[in-house]
């Protein structure tokens, strides 16, 4: 069996004790930002970005990826015991959640958003693993003009599932992809868009951009907020689930670990979008759905196997196409690439250390992110007593050096603070950073796919409707484009995207 | 991880030109992981051979040699990043005849660093000839075959590590001979365009043999034509271009060096330490496996080396007129 000699080698690499001790940081760390409301996992890797520089790619991807889905666990402690959710993901966690805190069963809760999440974790990570070599052959298919239609399509998408206006979202991926063409032509040595200005000749840096648009820009934004606190109400009780509860949960840990899976997989989805798909799943099938409103074990099973589930899944387009389906994903590329490995369907053969290594610790994280949670939820509520006053200073603080010894030097620092002024206007203007971030990413590499297939059809661009794969492409992100210029289904979105948060 | 920032951060505060200062540092070198950029990406000769270097120095020097792939316009922009660093000895580039010798004719202006002058140069690695290999599906065996598809109605696609590398002027050059232009494809690097040729999206590639060689045993791409004067000695089977009728050699090398104004004592502490690296019996083993002579120049040798390289190639351009578009 290839995949149990590989699944061998990969916990062989994560479980050296330097891999391990950034596994645990990672999870520590996303464990922390999910129950602080206010940092999210997006902002909290593109802060953290710097320090990886200086470990190795694998160890660095590790422990990046475990505050992605460790995020997904702390979230849900906050949304069941103080109603707030600390994560976008975990919005819907706190219908069901809280409410059963109120009926004193918050520890049955809390039992099974943590034992729900590690059953989902474990099962997509075997689905990571199984699949990611069958998707790398399917990968090596793909010619410059697939990758290039491939590419638009992540593109359409991210910018129709984001948030609010549409036409917003695709001049934000516009922009993202223009910035992208800042600095030297790879093909001709050309300066573009550099304004004689040698930093910008290495185009305009990524982490400069994920930190300020993300960072800085969501920090900004808090502190305009006023500090709001709620207080525990009651006591956890007993972590121990009833009978009956264990019954009703396992089908919906069950269905909710597809759903989670299955949007993972998709441009443009993830863990939000995951945990809204099977609360609304629940609702309809579940046994126990009459009792929804009132605190259904259901509604926080369901959910929160979803998140954890999605959020491991939404690895697979990244490990094996190279292409991010979210913004963490695309805060990855950024991070493998400024390690010197380009993503895509080689990483397996190439680098497979990083990708076999990286699956196993997610079952490894999952396992901490077990023990992490369960035992010591008292800890982590005490986080929130923390002021953002003091916190708020010292993250700032921290961003500005790691920017700054990126490459020694001050330019960097101007650059963030550039993006992060300028990423608060886009929120105030209620523009999605996202899209941007996953234009930027891709519009080089699009742009390489284009010249080469051109190259290669010698100025035909027939060639992308020629092509099976291509042409496919091109039709659904057509279809994608389409159906949001109908007003019902935008609204539908709209709706759905609000409530899911 | 803090520490380490921290740390560098520390150090690169203590540069100010004064020369005490840097003594100190060239006495405490190395203190901190070393940056080698591949100017390249991941796959090709340049990366395949600084990684095994990189793995040999650091279990000479004691710290992390760490192999940073900076891909584009012929192998430029790396090597452009490598000569505006910190001359303190933890940056490194591996040099080769694209950057340093080629890529400044072809890019002209846009190559803002001096090949000679901005570098402190510090060994010459490995030297190995040019081979093409085409995709086994495509029907190309001999250089006949390749020439009789470019002269057909769709011509001859043949892909590249780069526009500026001698993969490039050799598919210029083997067009002039041949009397139809080839249709260059140039990739970001030898790796990207060897899947492509495996994939079978492009029949035919020009490249520097160590990054083929592996590819040539395992039967995934058919060698066609070796650019050497004689049979190259790993690979008896495979005919040089001039058996078959085109009168054409080529080399390619690759090297360390570092921005100029290194410190001279950390530039002789590199270049024994990669000598010695070169002359242990598993590295001479494997360079001749991967069909690479090991160099054997002082660091004023490879210096003089690029000079004479550059003024070379510099006629050879102009006279190929080949560009990076």
């Amino acid at each position: 069996m290839d995949l149990v000699t590989n699944l061998a080698h990969g916990f062989g690499v994560a479980l050296t004790l330097n891999n391990l001790l950034f596994c645990l940081i990672g999870c520590v760390i996303g464990t922390a930002i999910g129950v602080l409301p206010g940092i999210g996992p997006v902002a909290t890797i593109s802060l953290l970005l710097p320090i990886t520089f200086g470990q190795p790619a694998t160890t660095a991807i590790i422990m990046l990826a475990g505050i992605y889905y460790g995020a997904q666990y702390g979230g849900s402690t906050t949304a069941i015991l103080l109603n707030l959710p600390g994560e976008v993901s975990s919005v819907v966690t706190t219908l069901e959640g809280y409410k059963m805190a109120r009926r004193g069963r918050a520890g049955a809760a809390l039992t099974i958003a943590a034992l729900g999440s590690f059953f989902a974790g474990t099962v997509s990570t075997l689905l990571v693993a199984a699949s990611g070599p069958l998707l790398t052959q399917v990968a090596l298919s793909f010619g410059p003009a697939d990758y290039f239609s491939l590419m638009l399509l992540g593109l359409v998408i991210s910018a129709v599932l984001a948030q609010g206006s549409v036409v917003k979202s695709i001049g934000m991926v516009v922009f993202g992809v223009s910035l992208g063409m800042v600095g030297t032509d790879v093909q001709t040595g050309q300066q573009r868009f550099t304004f004689g200005i040698p930093e910008l000749s290495d185009g305009v840096g990524f982490v400069s951009i994920a930190m300020g648009m993300f960072g800085i820009a969501e920090i900004i934004l808090n502190l305009e907020r006023p500090e709001a606190r709620s207080v525990m109400s009651g006591k956890v009780g007993s972590l121990m689930m009833t009978r009956e509860e264990f019954k009703r949960a396992t089908p919906a840990v069950l269905r909710g670990t597809v759903v989670g899976s299955l949007l993972g997989i998709l441009p443009g989805g993830g863990a939000a979008l995951a945990s809204f798909g099977s609360y609304m799943m629940e609702r309809k099938v579940s046994k126990g759905r009459h009792e929804f409103g009132t605190g259904a074990i259901e509604g926080v099973a369901g959910p929160e196997s979803a998140n954890n589930a999605a959020s491991q899944t939404s690895f697979i387009p990244l490990l094996t196409l190279g292409i991010p389906a979210n913004a963490v994903m695309a805060l990855m590329v950024g991070a493998l690439i400024i390690q010197g490995i380009q993503p895509g369907p080689r990483m397996v053969e190439a680098q497979p250390d990083l990708f076999w290594g990286l699956i196993a610790s997610m079952w490894v994280g999952n396992l901490m992110l077990l023990v992490i949670n369960l035992p010591l939820i008292g800890v982590w509520v005490k986080l929130l007593a923390v002021p953002y006053r003091h916190m708020y200073p010292s993250i700032m603080i921290f961003c500005a050096i790691g920017v700054y010894s990126l490459q020694n030097n001050v330019f960097d620092v101007y650059q963030t603070v550039f993006f992060g002024i300028f990423g608060y206007l886009c929120s105030k203007l209620r523009l999605e950073a996202a899209p941007m971030l996953i234009g930027f990413v891709l519009g080089p590499m699009m742009e390489e796919h284009l010249r080469r297939a051109m190259l290669l059809s010698r100025g035909d661009p027939m060639v992308f409707i020629e092509r099976p794969i291509s042409a496919g492409m091109l039709t659904v992100a057509a279809i994608a484009l389409a159906a949001m210029l109908m007003p019902n289904i935008r609204k539908g979105k709209d709706a759905a995207l609000a409530e899911g948060g | 991880m803090s520490w380490a920032l921290r740390r560098r951060i520390l150090l690169a505060g203590m540069i100010p030109a004064s020369l005490t200062a840097r003594a100190a540092i060239a006495q405490a070198w190395p203190a901190q992981p070393i940056r080698l950029v591949v100017p390249f990406a991941p796959g090709g000769t340049t990366d395949l051979v600084a990684r095994l270097v990189a793995a040999g120095l650091q279990d000479r020097l004691g710290v992390s040699v760490i192999v940073e792939n900076r891909a584009g316009a012929g192998a430029t922009v790396g090597t452009d990043i490598v000569a505006r660093s910190t001359p303190d000895g933890y940056t490194l580039v591996m040099s080769n005849i694209a950057s340093h010798a080629i890529s400044p004719s072809v890019y002209g202006g846009r190559v803002r660093y001096d090949a000679v002058t901005d570098f402190s140069h510090i060994a010459l690695v490995i030297t190995n000839p040019t081979v093409w290999v085409a995709n086994p599906r495509s029907g190309i065996r001999t250089l006949q075959d390749a020439a009789a598809r470019a002269k057909g109605p769709s011509g001859l696609d043949v892909a590249t590590s780069g526009a500026g590398s001698s993969n490039h002027l050799m598919v210029v050059r083997m067009g002039q001979l041949i009397g139809k232009e080839l249709n260059h494809i140039p990739f970001r690097g030898a790796g990207p365009a060897m899947q492509a040729v495996i994939a079978g999206q492009v029949p035919m590639m020009s490249d520097s043999l160590p990054s083929a060689a592996s590819h040539i045993r395992q039967g995934s791409v058919t060698a066609v034509a070796m650019a050497s004067a004689q049979r190259h000695p790993a690979f008896p089977d495979v005919p040089t271009f001039r058996e078959q009728g085109f009168d054409l050699a080529s080399d390619s090398w690759f090297g360390l060096s570092a921005p100029a104004g290194t410190p001279a004592p950390i530039v002789q502490r590199i270049h024994r330490e990669t000598m010695a690296f070169l002359a242990v019996p598993e590295t001479r083993a494997r360079f001749s496996e991967l069909g690479g002579t090991p160099g054997d120049l002082t660091p004023e040798g490879y210096a003089d080396f690029v000079r004479r390289e550059v003024a070379a190639w510099a006629p050879l351009v102009q006279a190929s007129g080949a560009t990076p578009d």
